[in-house]
């Protein structure tokens, strides 16, 4: 496209022909207020937040979907603009529940800091105030559509981004609301509890269930013994939750948590590390039924299934191909099992005395913890989830400067880490730990690249893959694969995962491995994480995971001492008697 | 005996086909077929045209005359726009609602009527007016409005 | 000016005449004169009819569309439903002419919900056009195919606005379209699309066969034509009339039979209403914006029941999207109320408002929006007194 030349606020500049004014404006540097704008999303342009003057229109312009055209001159704000962007924002406050501090998401919130920018103090349009409706609970997913401005960011991401539209604008005019199928809930529908929605929205209409109070509860009980686990995720989102910036603080986060009270602070990065261990076995052993025993009941490509939300996805759109995924329960999951049976063993307490709670980047891990088949421990195995958020607001409530703190490790048992278990948090880094231990397993030699650093499946792209091919000498008992061409991919997001599998089930693909993440992103994007979130955001928490991983003494799962030391007095093998019991899973079928 | 809504959303499909711009289409069949649109019709037509339950609920919930809810065997849409207005089409309301002892939205006991108001119907110079299914009835008095309900069947 | 019958003359030209004459013209050369003549949408918003048809034809794109817009919702209009119900056969015609100028072999009627009684009547018409030829594969020995199928909407007044019909056509929800692409690009199913009004196709077939000078005799300046209007409300003879562009309201009134005038809608609620003092005014498209409906209401009426009768309309048929609009009519209902109620005693008090009704003017997404608060700012301007004086700023 050529470029044109175009007058904003009296300033010209040349701009590409066929950009929006919002983006032309943004590139001049000239701020223009939006709401229903999102970068990751189609436009909608229902708001009218960001209307500007255009010089020779009857009406004013909407700057998020018109698009610049030659010599256009634009008024930000005229005060016909001023007027009107004030006008609008307050009708949108006069059909809001207007309650911050009662709100999830006072000061941070869009429609609240656009108030305070414009300084709309008194509002002439509020007749009477709207009541307060919690219209629908899930273990994941909370929406007080009492706070909803009807900006559809989260219908589009349900929809453009994950491809599940659940949810919907239901009933029109000034009774339309965003509903399910049927009015049934969140959870009555095939939502993935992935919370992707909860991050898009401008307000406070949506967000997650909290167990803030719960979790306060076990650790003032002194019965309890209450250990917690962070979240790969967790060390790069933390900081940026308390307001500060984007950076891995996971001495200050380990001093936050344990200041707050738990008893032991652990980590899942442990279990992550045993989930690329069992995982790359289950992984070996199904290319060995295949190629060696030529067992055509043994699904390929095997998927990951450490994310819950395509668990879900899963189990409603693409039963059949259920057998894919792998029986490897999630990291937090096998995290729970252990934590009352190995764990309560190391430490000598009695196992129905433990509480365990797990901080994570995600709404759907709310979800999972709750799934029957989770109790394998003979209790409950994961008792509450907190979110990145709500770990972040108990910091603040308990007065607790993170800036300040020194750095601090977790407890010994379950609280050792590797660089591969850090990426998990990150797209691709599932794939990339995987394939650092599983190659070695079988050729008994380092992965071949520079700095076991795996680029190939590294980065934001929907749907990456790459191929590995095994050298001539395997190690003793993996001649099997020697010359073969490992095929792998890794997706994230659930629009591309879709994508995806539709190619795996119409027999189109012939990789052997999947790494799925329902959230853009991977963890770091995910629903419990701060908002907001887009592509800069996600780059700058992908940025921070990766130094955490060069910088972490060990850098493949198999090399964690504690890991080792689990599976030498505990576990005995991968895949074996106790694996089964305590950390495999099965899945459901669901409607 | 009625069709089952799955069979009328099958017989739909093959009249309107199964793209995504049949569904206008399949949900007026259904809805002038059994009077509303019921949970089971909904998520054939998500299934026939590849979208989700809640895009369809979400579509049919736009439009006035889809309705989730069961309804009568007749409905009955009395305008209450400006010229019927004028003509005393509030005055026919009152007088059906005393006279079938429901409110506007609502069907009578026995299913035989749904009574709705409607916007504009096309017939202000003929008003006040109402549709009974397809067919308009016009120049309307309380008393004639009446006449006309009790003959239904 | 005066009345004049042309689309509803007694006397018809022959069936299939004027497509005759088009098949022996250029497509340019049928775009051409229906530009010429001048013609502006009958639908309401008076967009030139030829220029959009050149657009269309020039656009490029397969399987180009002719869409009729037949939803006629606006309040107090009833002349598309005479024209579809009397004149379907030329209706079918000048959309199988649009069809031909824009290089569109496939026609919809996007039918309101409210009139599935003229279903049967325009199949029939149909099927005999088809029978002569005049519709159908290779019509009258030309390669040139054109068919028009009949589609229902379900009730929503704003189907009517082109991009929501359009959007409803596609089986979604009846939310306007964020504009540009417009439809001569980027239609239904994103194809080049027309989309005219009932009115506006009947008229084409009139001016093929007149020629466009003849057309622009009729009617004043660039508002040329005849035009058909629906009369109802305090009138002797409610109905359907056909008048020169550019006659007066009074004109019009005096046909119907009007004897007592307080106010006078025109061009349905999202209209204009004038007072007894203005009944010289033009119904073009520069003085009074013509639409297709003229409600007249005698002394006895209380302007504020119409107000809020047609507020309650608006709210009842937003469609919800775009927050002027949305907010705003409610906003404005409550308004009226509270006026009637007592609540607002002064023009003071009224200032935000009325820069609302501005703000949903300038900021609404489409038309409804834009134009809904058109009855607040006339009622409550020309007719209702405050102590510090009448209603307007
Ligand atoms: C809310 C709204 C309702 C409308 N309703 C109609 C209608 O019922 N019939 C119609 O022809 N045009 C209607 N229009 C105008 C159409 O958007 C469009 O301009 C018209 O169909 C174009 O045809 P024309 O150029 O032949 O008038 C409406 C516009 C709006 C904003
Ligand atoms: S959504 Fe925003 S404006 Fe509304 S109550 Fe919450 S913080 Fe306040
Ligand atoms: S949680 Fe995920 S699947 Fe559920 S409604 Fe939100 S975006 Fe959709
Ligand atoms: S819930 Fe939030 S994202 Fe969704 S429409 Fe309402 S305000 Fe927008
Ligand atoms: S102006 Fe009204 S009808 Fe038009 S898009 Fe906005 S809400 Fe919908
Ligand atoms: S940001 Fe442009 S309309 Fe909402």
């Amino acid at each position: 496209m050529p470029n044109v030349s175009v007058t904003i606020n009296g300033v010209t500049t040349s701009v590409r022909e066929g950009v929006t004014i919002l983006d032309s404006c943004k590139t001049a540097g000239v701020e223009i207020p939006t709401l229903c704008y999102h970068p990751d999303l189609s436009l909608a342009g229902n708001c009218r937040m960001c209307l500007v003057e255009v010089e020779g229109w009857k009406t004013l312009a909407i700057a998020c979907v018109t698009p610049v055209t030659p010599n256009m001159v634009i008024n930000t704000h005229s005060k016909k603009v001023r007027h009107a962007r004030r006008t609008v924002l307050k009708l949108l406050l006069a059909a809001h529940n207007v309650n911050c501090p009662e709100c999830e998401r006072n000061k941070n919130c869009e429609l609240q800091e656009l108030a305070e920018k414009h300084n709309i103090t008194f509002n002439e349009y509020q007749t009477s105030p709207k009541p307060s409706s919690i219209e629908e609970v899930s273990p994941g997913i909370m929406r007080d559509n009492s706070r909803c401005i009807m900006c559809t960011r989260c219908v589009r991401t349900c929809e453009e981004l994950q491809s599940v539209a659940v949810i919907r604008p239901v009933g029109r005019s000034a009774s339309v609301n965003i509903s399910t199928f049927m009015d049934l809930g969140l959870n009555n529908v095939p939502c993935t509890q992935c919370g992707q929605c909860i991050n898009r929205c401008p307000t406070g209409a949506l967000f997650e269930t909290s167990e803030i109070r719960q979790v306060w509860e076990a650790i003032e009980d002194p019965e309890k013994f209450v250990v917690v686990q962070t979240a790969p995720a967790i060390r790069v989102g933390i900081a940026e939750a308390l307001g500060l910036p984007t950076d891995r603080t996971t001495g200050k986060m380990v001093a936050a948590i344990r200041g707050l009270g738990f008893d032991r602070v652990l980590d899942t990065d442990f279990t992550a590390d045993l989930t690329i261990i069992e995982e790359g076995h289950e992984l070996i052993s199904r290319l060995k039924k295949v190629l060696v025993d030529g067992d055509t009941d043994t699904a390929l490509p095997m998927t990951t299934s450490c994310s819950p939300g395509w668990i879900k996805f899963i189990e409603h759109k693409y039963p059949d191909l259920l057998p894919n995924v792998s029986s490897c329960k999630s990291p937090q999951q096998m995290f729970g099992a252990l934590s009352k049976t190995y764990l309560a063993g190391k430490e000598g307490v009695d196992p129905s005395k433990v509480i365990c709670v797990s901080i994570m980047p995600c709404t759907a891990k709310k979800y999972e913890k709750e799934r029957p088949e989770m109790r394998d421990s003979g209790y409950k195995d994961v008792d509450y989830v907190l979110t990145t958020r709500e770990l972040a607001s108990m910091i603040q409530e308990a007065g607790i400067d993170f800036d300040n703190l020194h750095d601090e490790k977790y407890d010994r048992w379950m609280g050792d880490s590797t660089g591969a278990a850090v990426i998990f948090g990150a797209t691709g880094g599932v794939m990339e730990a995987a394939l650092r231990t599983a190659y070695e397993i079988v050729t008994g030699q380092e992965i071949p690249f520079e700095g076991l650093n795996i680029i190939p499946v590294r980065g934001m792209e929907g749907i990456k893959d790459a191929a590995i091919t095994m050298p001539d000498k395997m190690a003793s008992g993996f001649e099997f694969l020697a010359g073969v061409t490992l095929k792998v991919a890794v997706v994230h997001g659930l629009a591309n995962t879709r994508k995806l599998m539709d190619k795996v089930r119409a027999g189109e693909v012939d990789y052997h491995f999947i790494e799925i993440m329902a959230c853009p992103g991977g963890c770091l994007g995910g629903g419990g994480q701060p908002i907001p979130t887009n592509p800069t955001v996600r780059k700058k928490r992908s940025d921070a995971i990766y130094e955490e991983d060069a910088v972490l003494h060990f850098r493949k799962s198999h090399a964690n001492p504690e890991i080792q030391l689990l599976y030498a007095e505990f576990l005995k093998e991968p895949l074996g008697h106790k694996s089964h019991e305590l950390l495999h899973t099965h899945y459901t079928k669901r409607d | 005996m009625s069709r089952k809504p799955e069979d009328i959303v099958s017989a739909a499909v093959v009249k309107h086909g199964s793209g995504r711009e049949a569904v206008m289409g399949i949900l007026t069949d259904v809805n002038r077929e059994l009077g509303y649109i019921p949970e089971e019709a909904i998520k054939a037509a998500a299934k026939a045209v590849d979208v989700s339950n809640a895009e369809i609920y979400s579509v049919l919930s736009f439009y006035s005359f889809f309705s989730t809810e069961p309804r009568g065997r007749n409905i009955v849409r009395l305008c209450n726009t400006i010229s019927c207005e004028m003509n005393g089409s509030s005055d026919i309301l009152d007088a059906i609602e005393k006279e079938l002892d429901i409110k506007t939205g609502e069907t009578t006991a026995d299913g035989r009527i749904t009574l709705e108001t409607t916007s504009c119907i096309g017939l202000c110079d003929e008003s006040p007016a109402m549709l009974i299914n397809d067919t308009p009835h016009t120049r309307l008095t309380p008393e004639e409005a009446c006449k006309i309900l009790a003959g239904l069947e | 000016m005066s009345e004049k019958r042309i689309l509803t003359a007694a006397e018809q030209p022959e069936a299939g005449a004027a497509l005759k004459k088009s098949l022996e013209m250029t497509k340019a050369d049928v775009v051409f004169e229906v530009r010429e003549s001048n013609m502006r949408g009958r639908g309401g918003a008076g967009f030139p009819t030829g220029v959009k048809w050149n657009l269309a034809g020039a656009a490029s794109g397969a399987n180009k569309m002719v869409i009729c817009n037949a939803d006629e919702g606006e309040p107090g209009t009833f002349k598309d439903k005479l024209l579809l119900e009397k004149y379907a056969s030329k209706l079918l015609e000048g959309m199988t002419i649009g069809g031909y100028a824009i290089g569109s072999s496939q026609g919809i009627i996007y039918l309101r919900a409210e009139y599935p009684y003229l279903v049967p009547g325009i199949m029939k018409v149909r099927e005999e056009l088809i029978s002569k030829n005049f519709l159908g594969e290779g019509i009258l020995g030309t390669d040139f195919s054109f068919d028009v199928e009949i589609r229902m909407g379900a009730g929503a007044y704003v189907c009517g606005e082109e991009t929501s019909l359009i959007e409803s056509l596609e089986g979604k929800r009846g939310e306007p379209r964020n504009k540009p692409p417009f439809p001569v690009n980027s239609g239904y199913l994103s194809r080049p699309t027309i989309v005219n009004n009932v009115e506006t196709f009947v008229s084409v077939p009139y001016i093929i066969l007149n020629g466009s000078e003849w057309y622009q005799d009729l009617g004043i300046g660039s508002c040329t034509g005849t035009k058909l209007f629906s009369i109802s409300g305090d009138v002797e003879n409610p109905g359907v009339y056909e008048f020169q562009m550019g006659s007066t309201i009074g004109e019009l009134l005096e046909v119907a039979g009007v004897k007592d005038v307080q106010a006078v809608q025109v061009g349905g609620a999202s209209g204009t209403t004038i007072s007894a003092g203005e009944l010289d005014r033009k119904l073009s498209f520069e003085d009074l914006p013509p639409g297709g409906s003229v409600i007249v209401f005698n002394s006895s009426r209380n302007m504020m029941d119409v107000l809020e009768n047609f507020l309650e309309f608006f709210v009842h048929e937003s469609c919800g999207q775009c927050a002027p609009c949305r907010e705003g009519n409610v906003r404005l209902l409550d308004t009226a109320r509270a006026i009637r109620g007592g609540k607002i005693t002064s023009r003071e008090e009224l200032k935000p408002f009325f820069m609302l009704a501005e703000v949903m003017k300038l900021g609404s997404k489409c038309g409804l929006g834009q134009t809904s608060p058109n009855c607040f700012v006339d009622i409550i301007t020309k007719f209702i007194d405050f102590p510090d004086g009448k209603g307007g700023m």
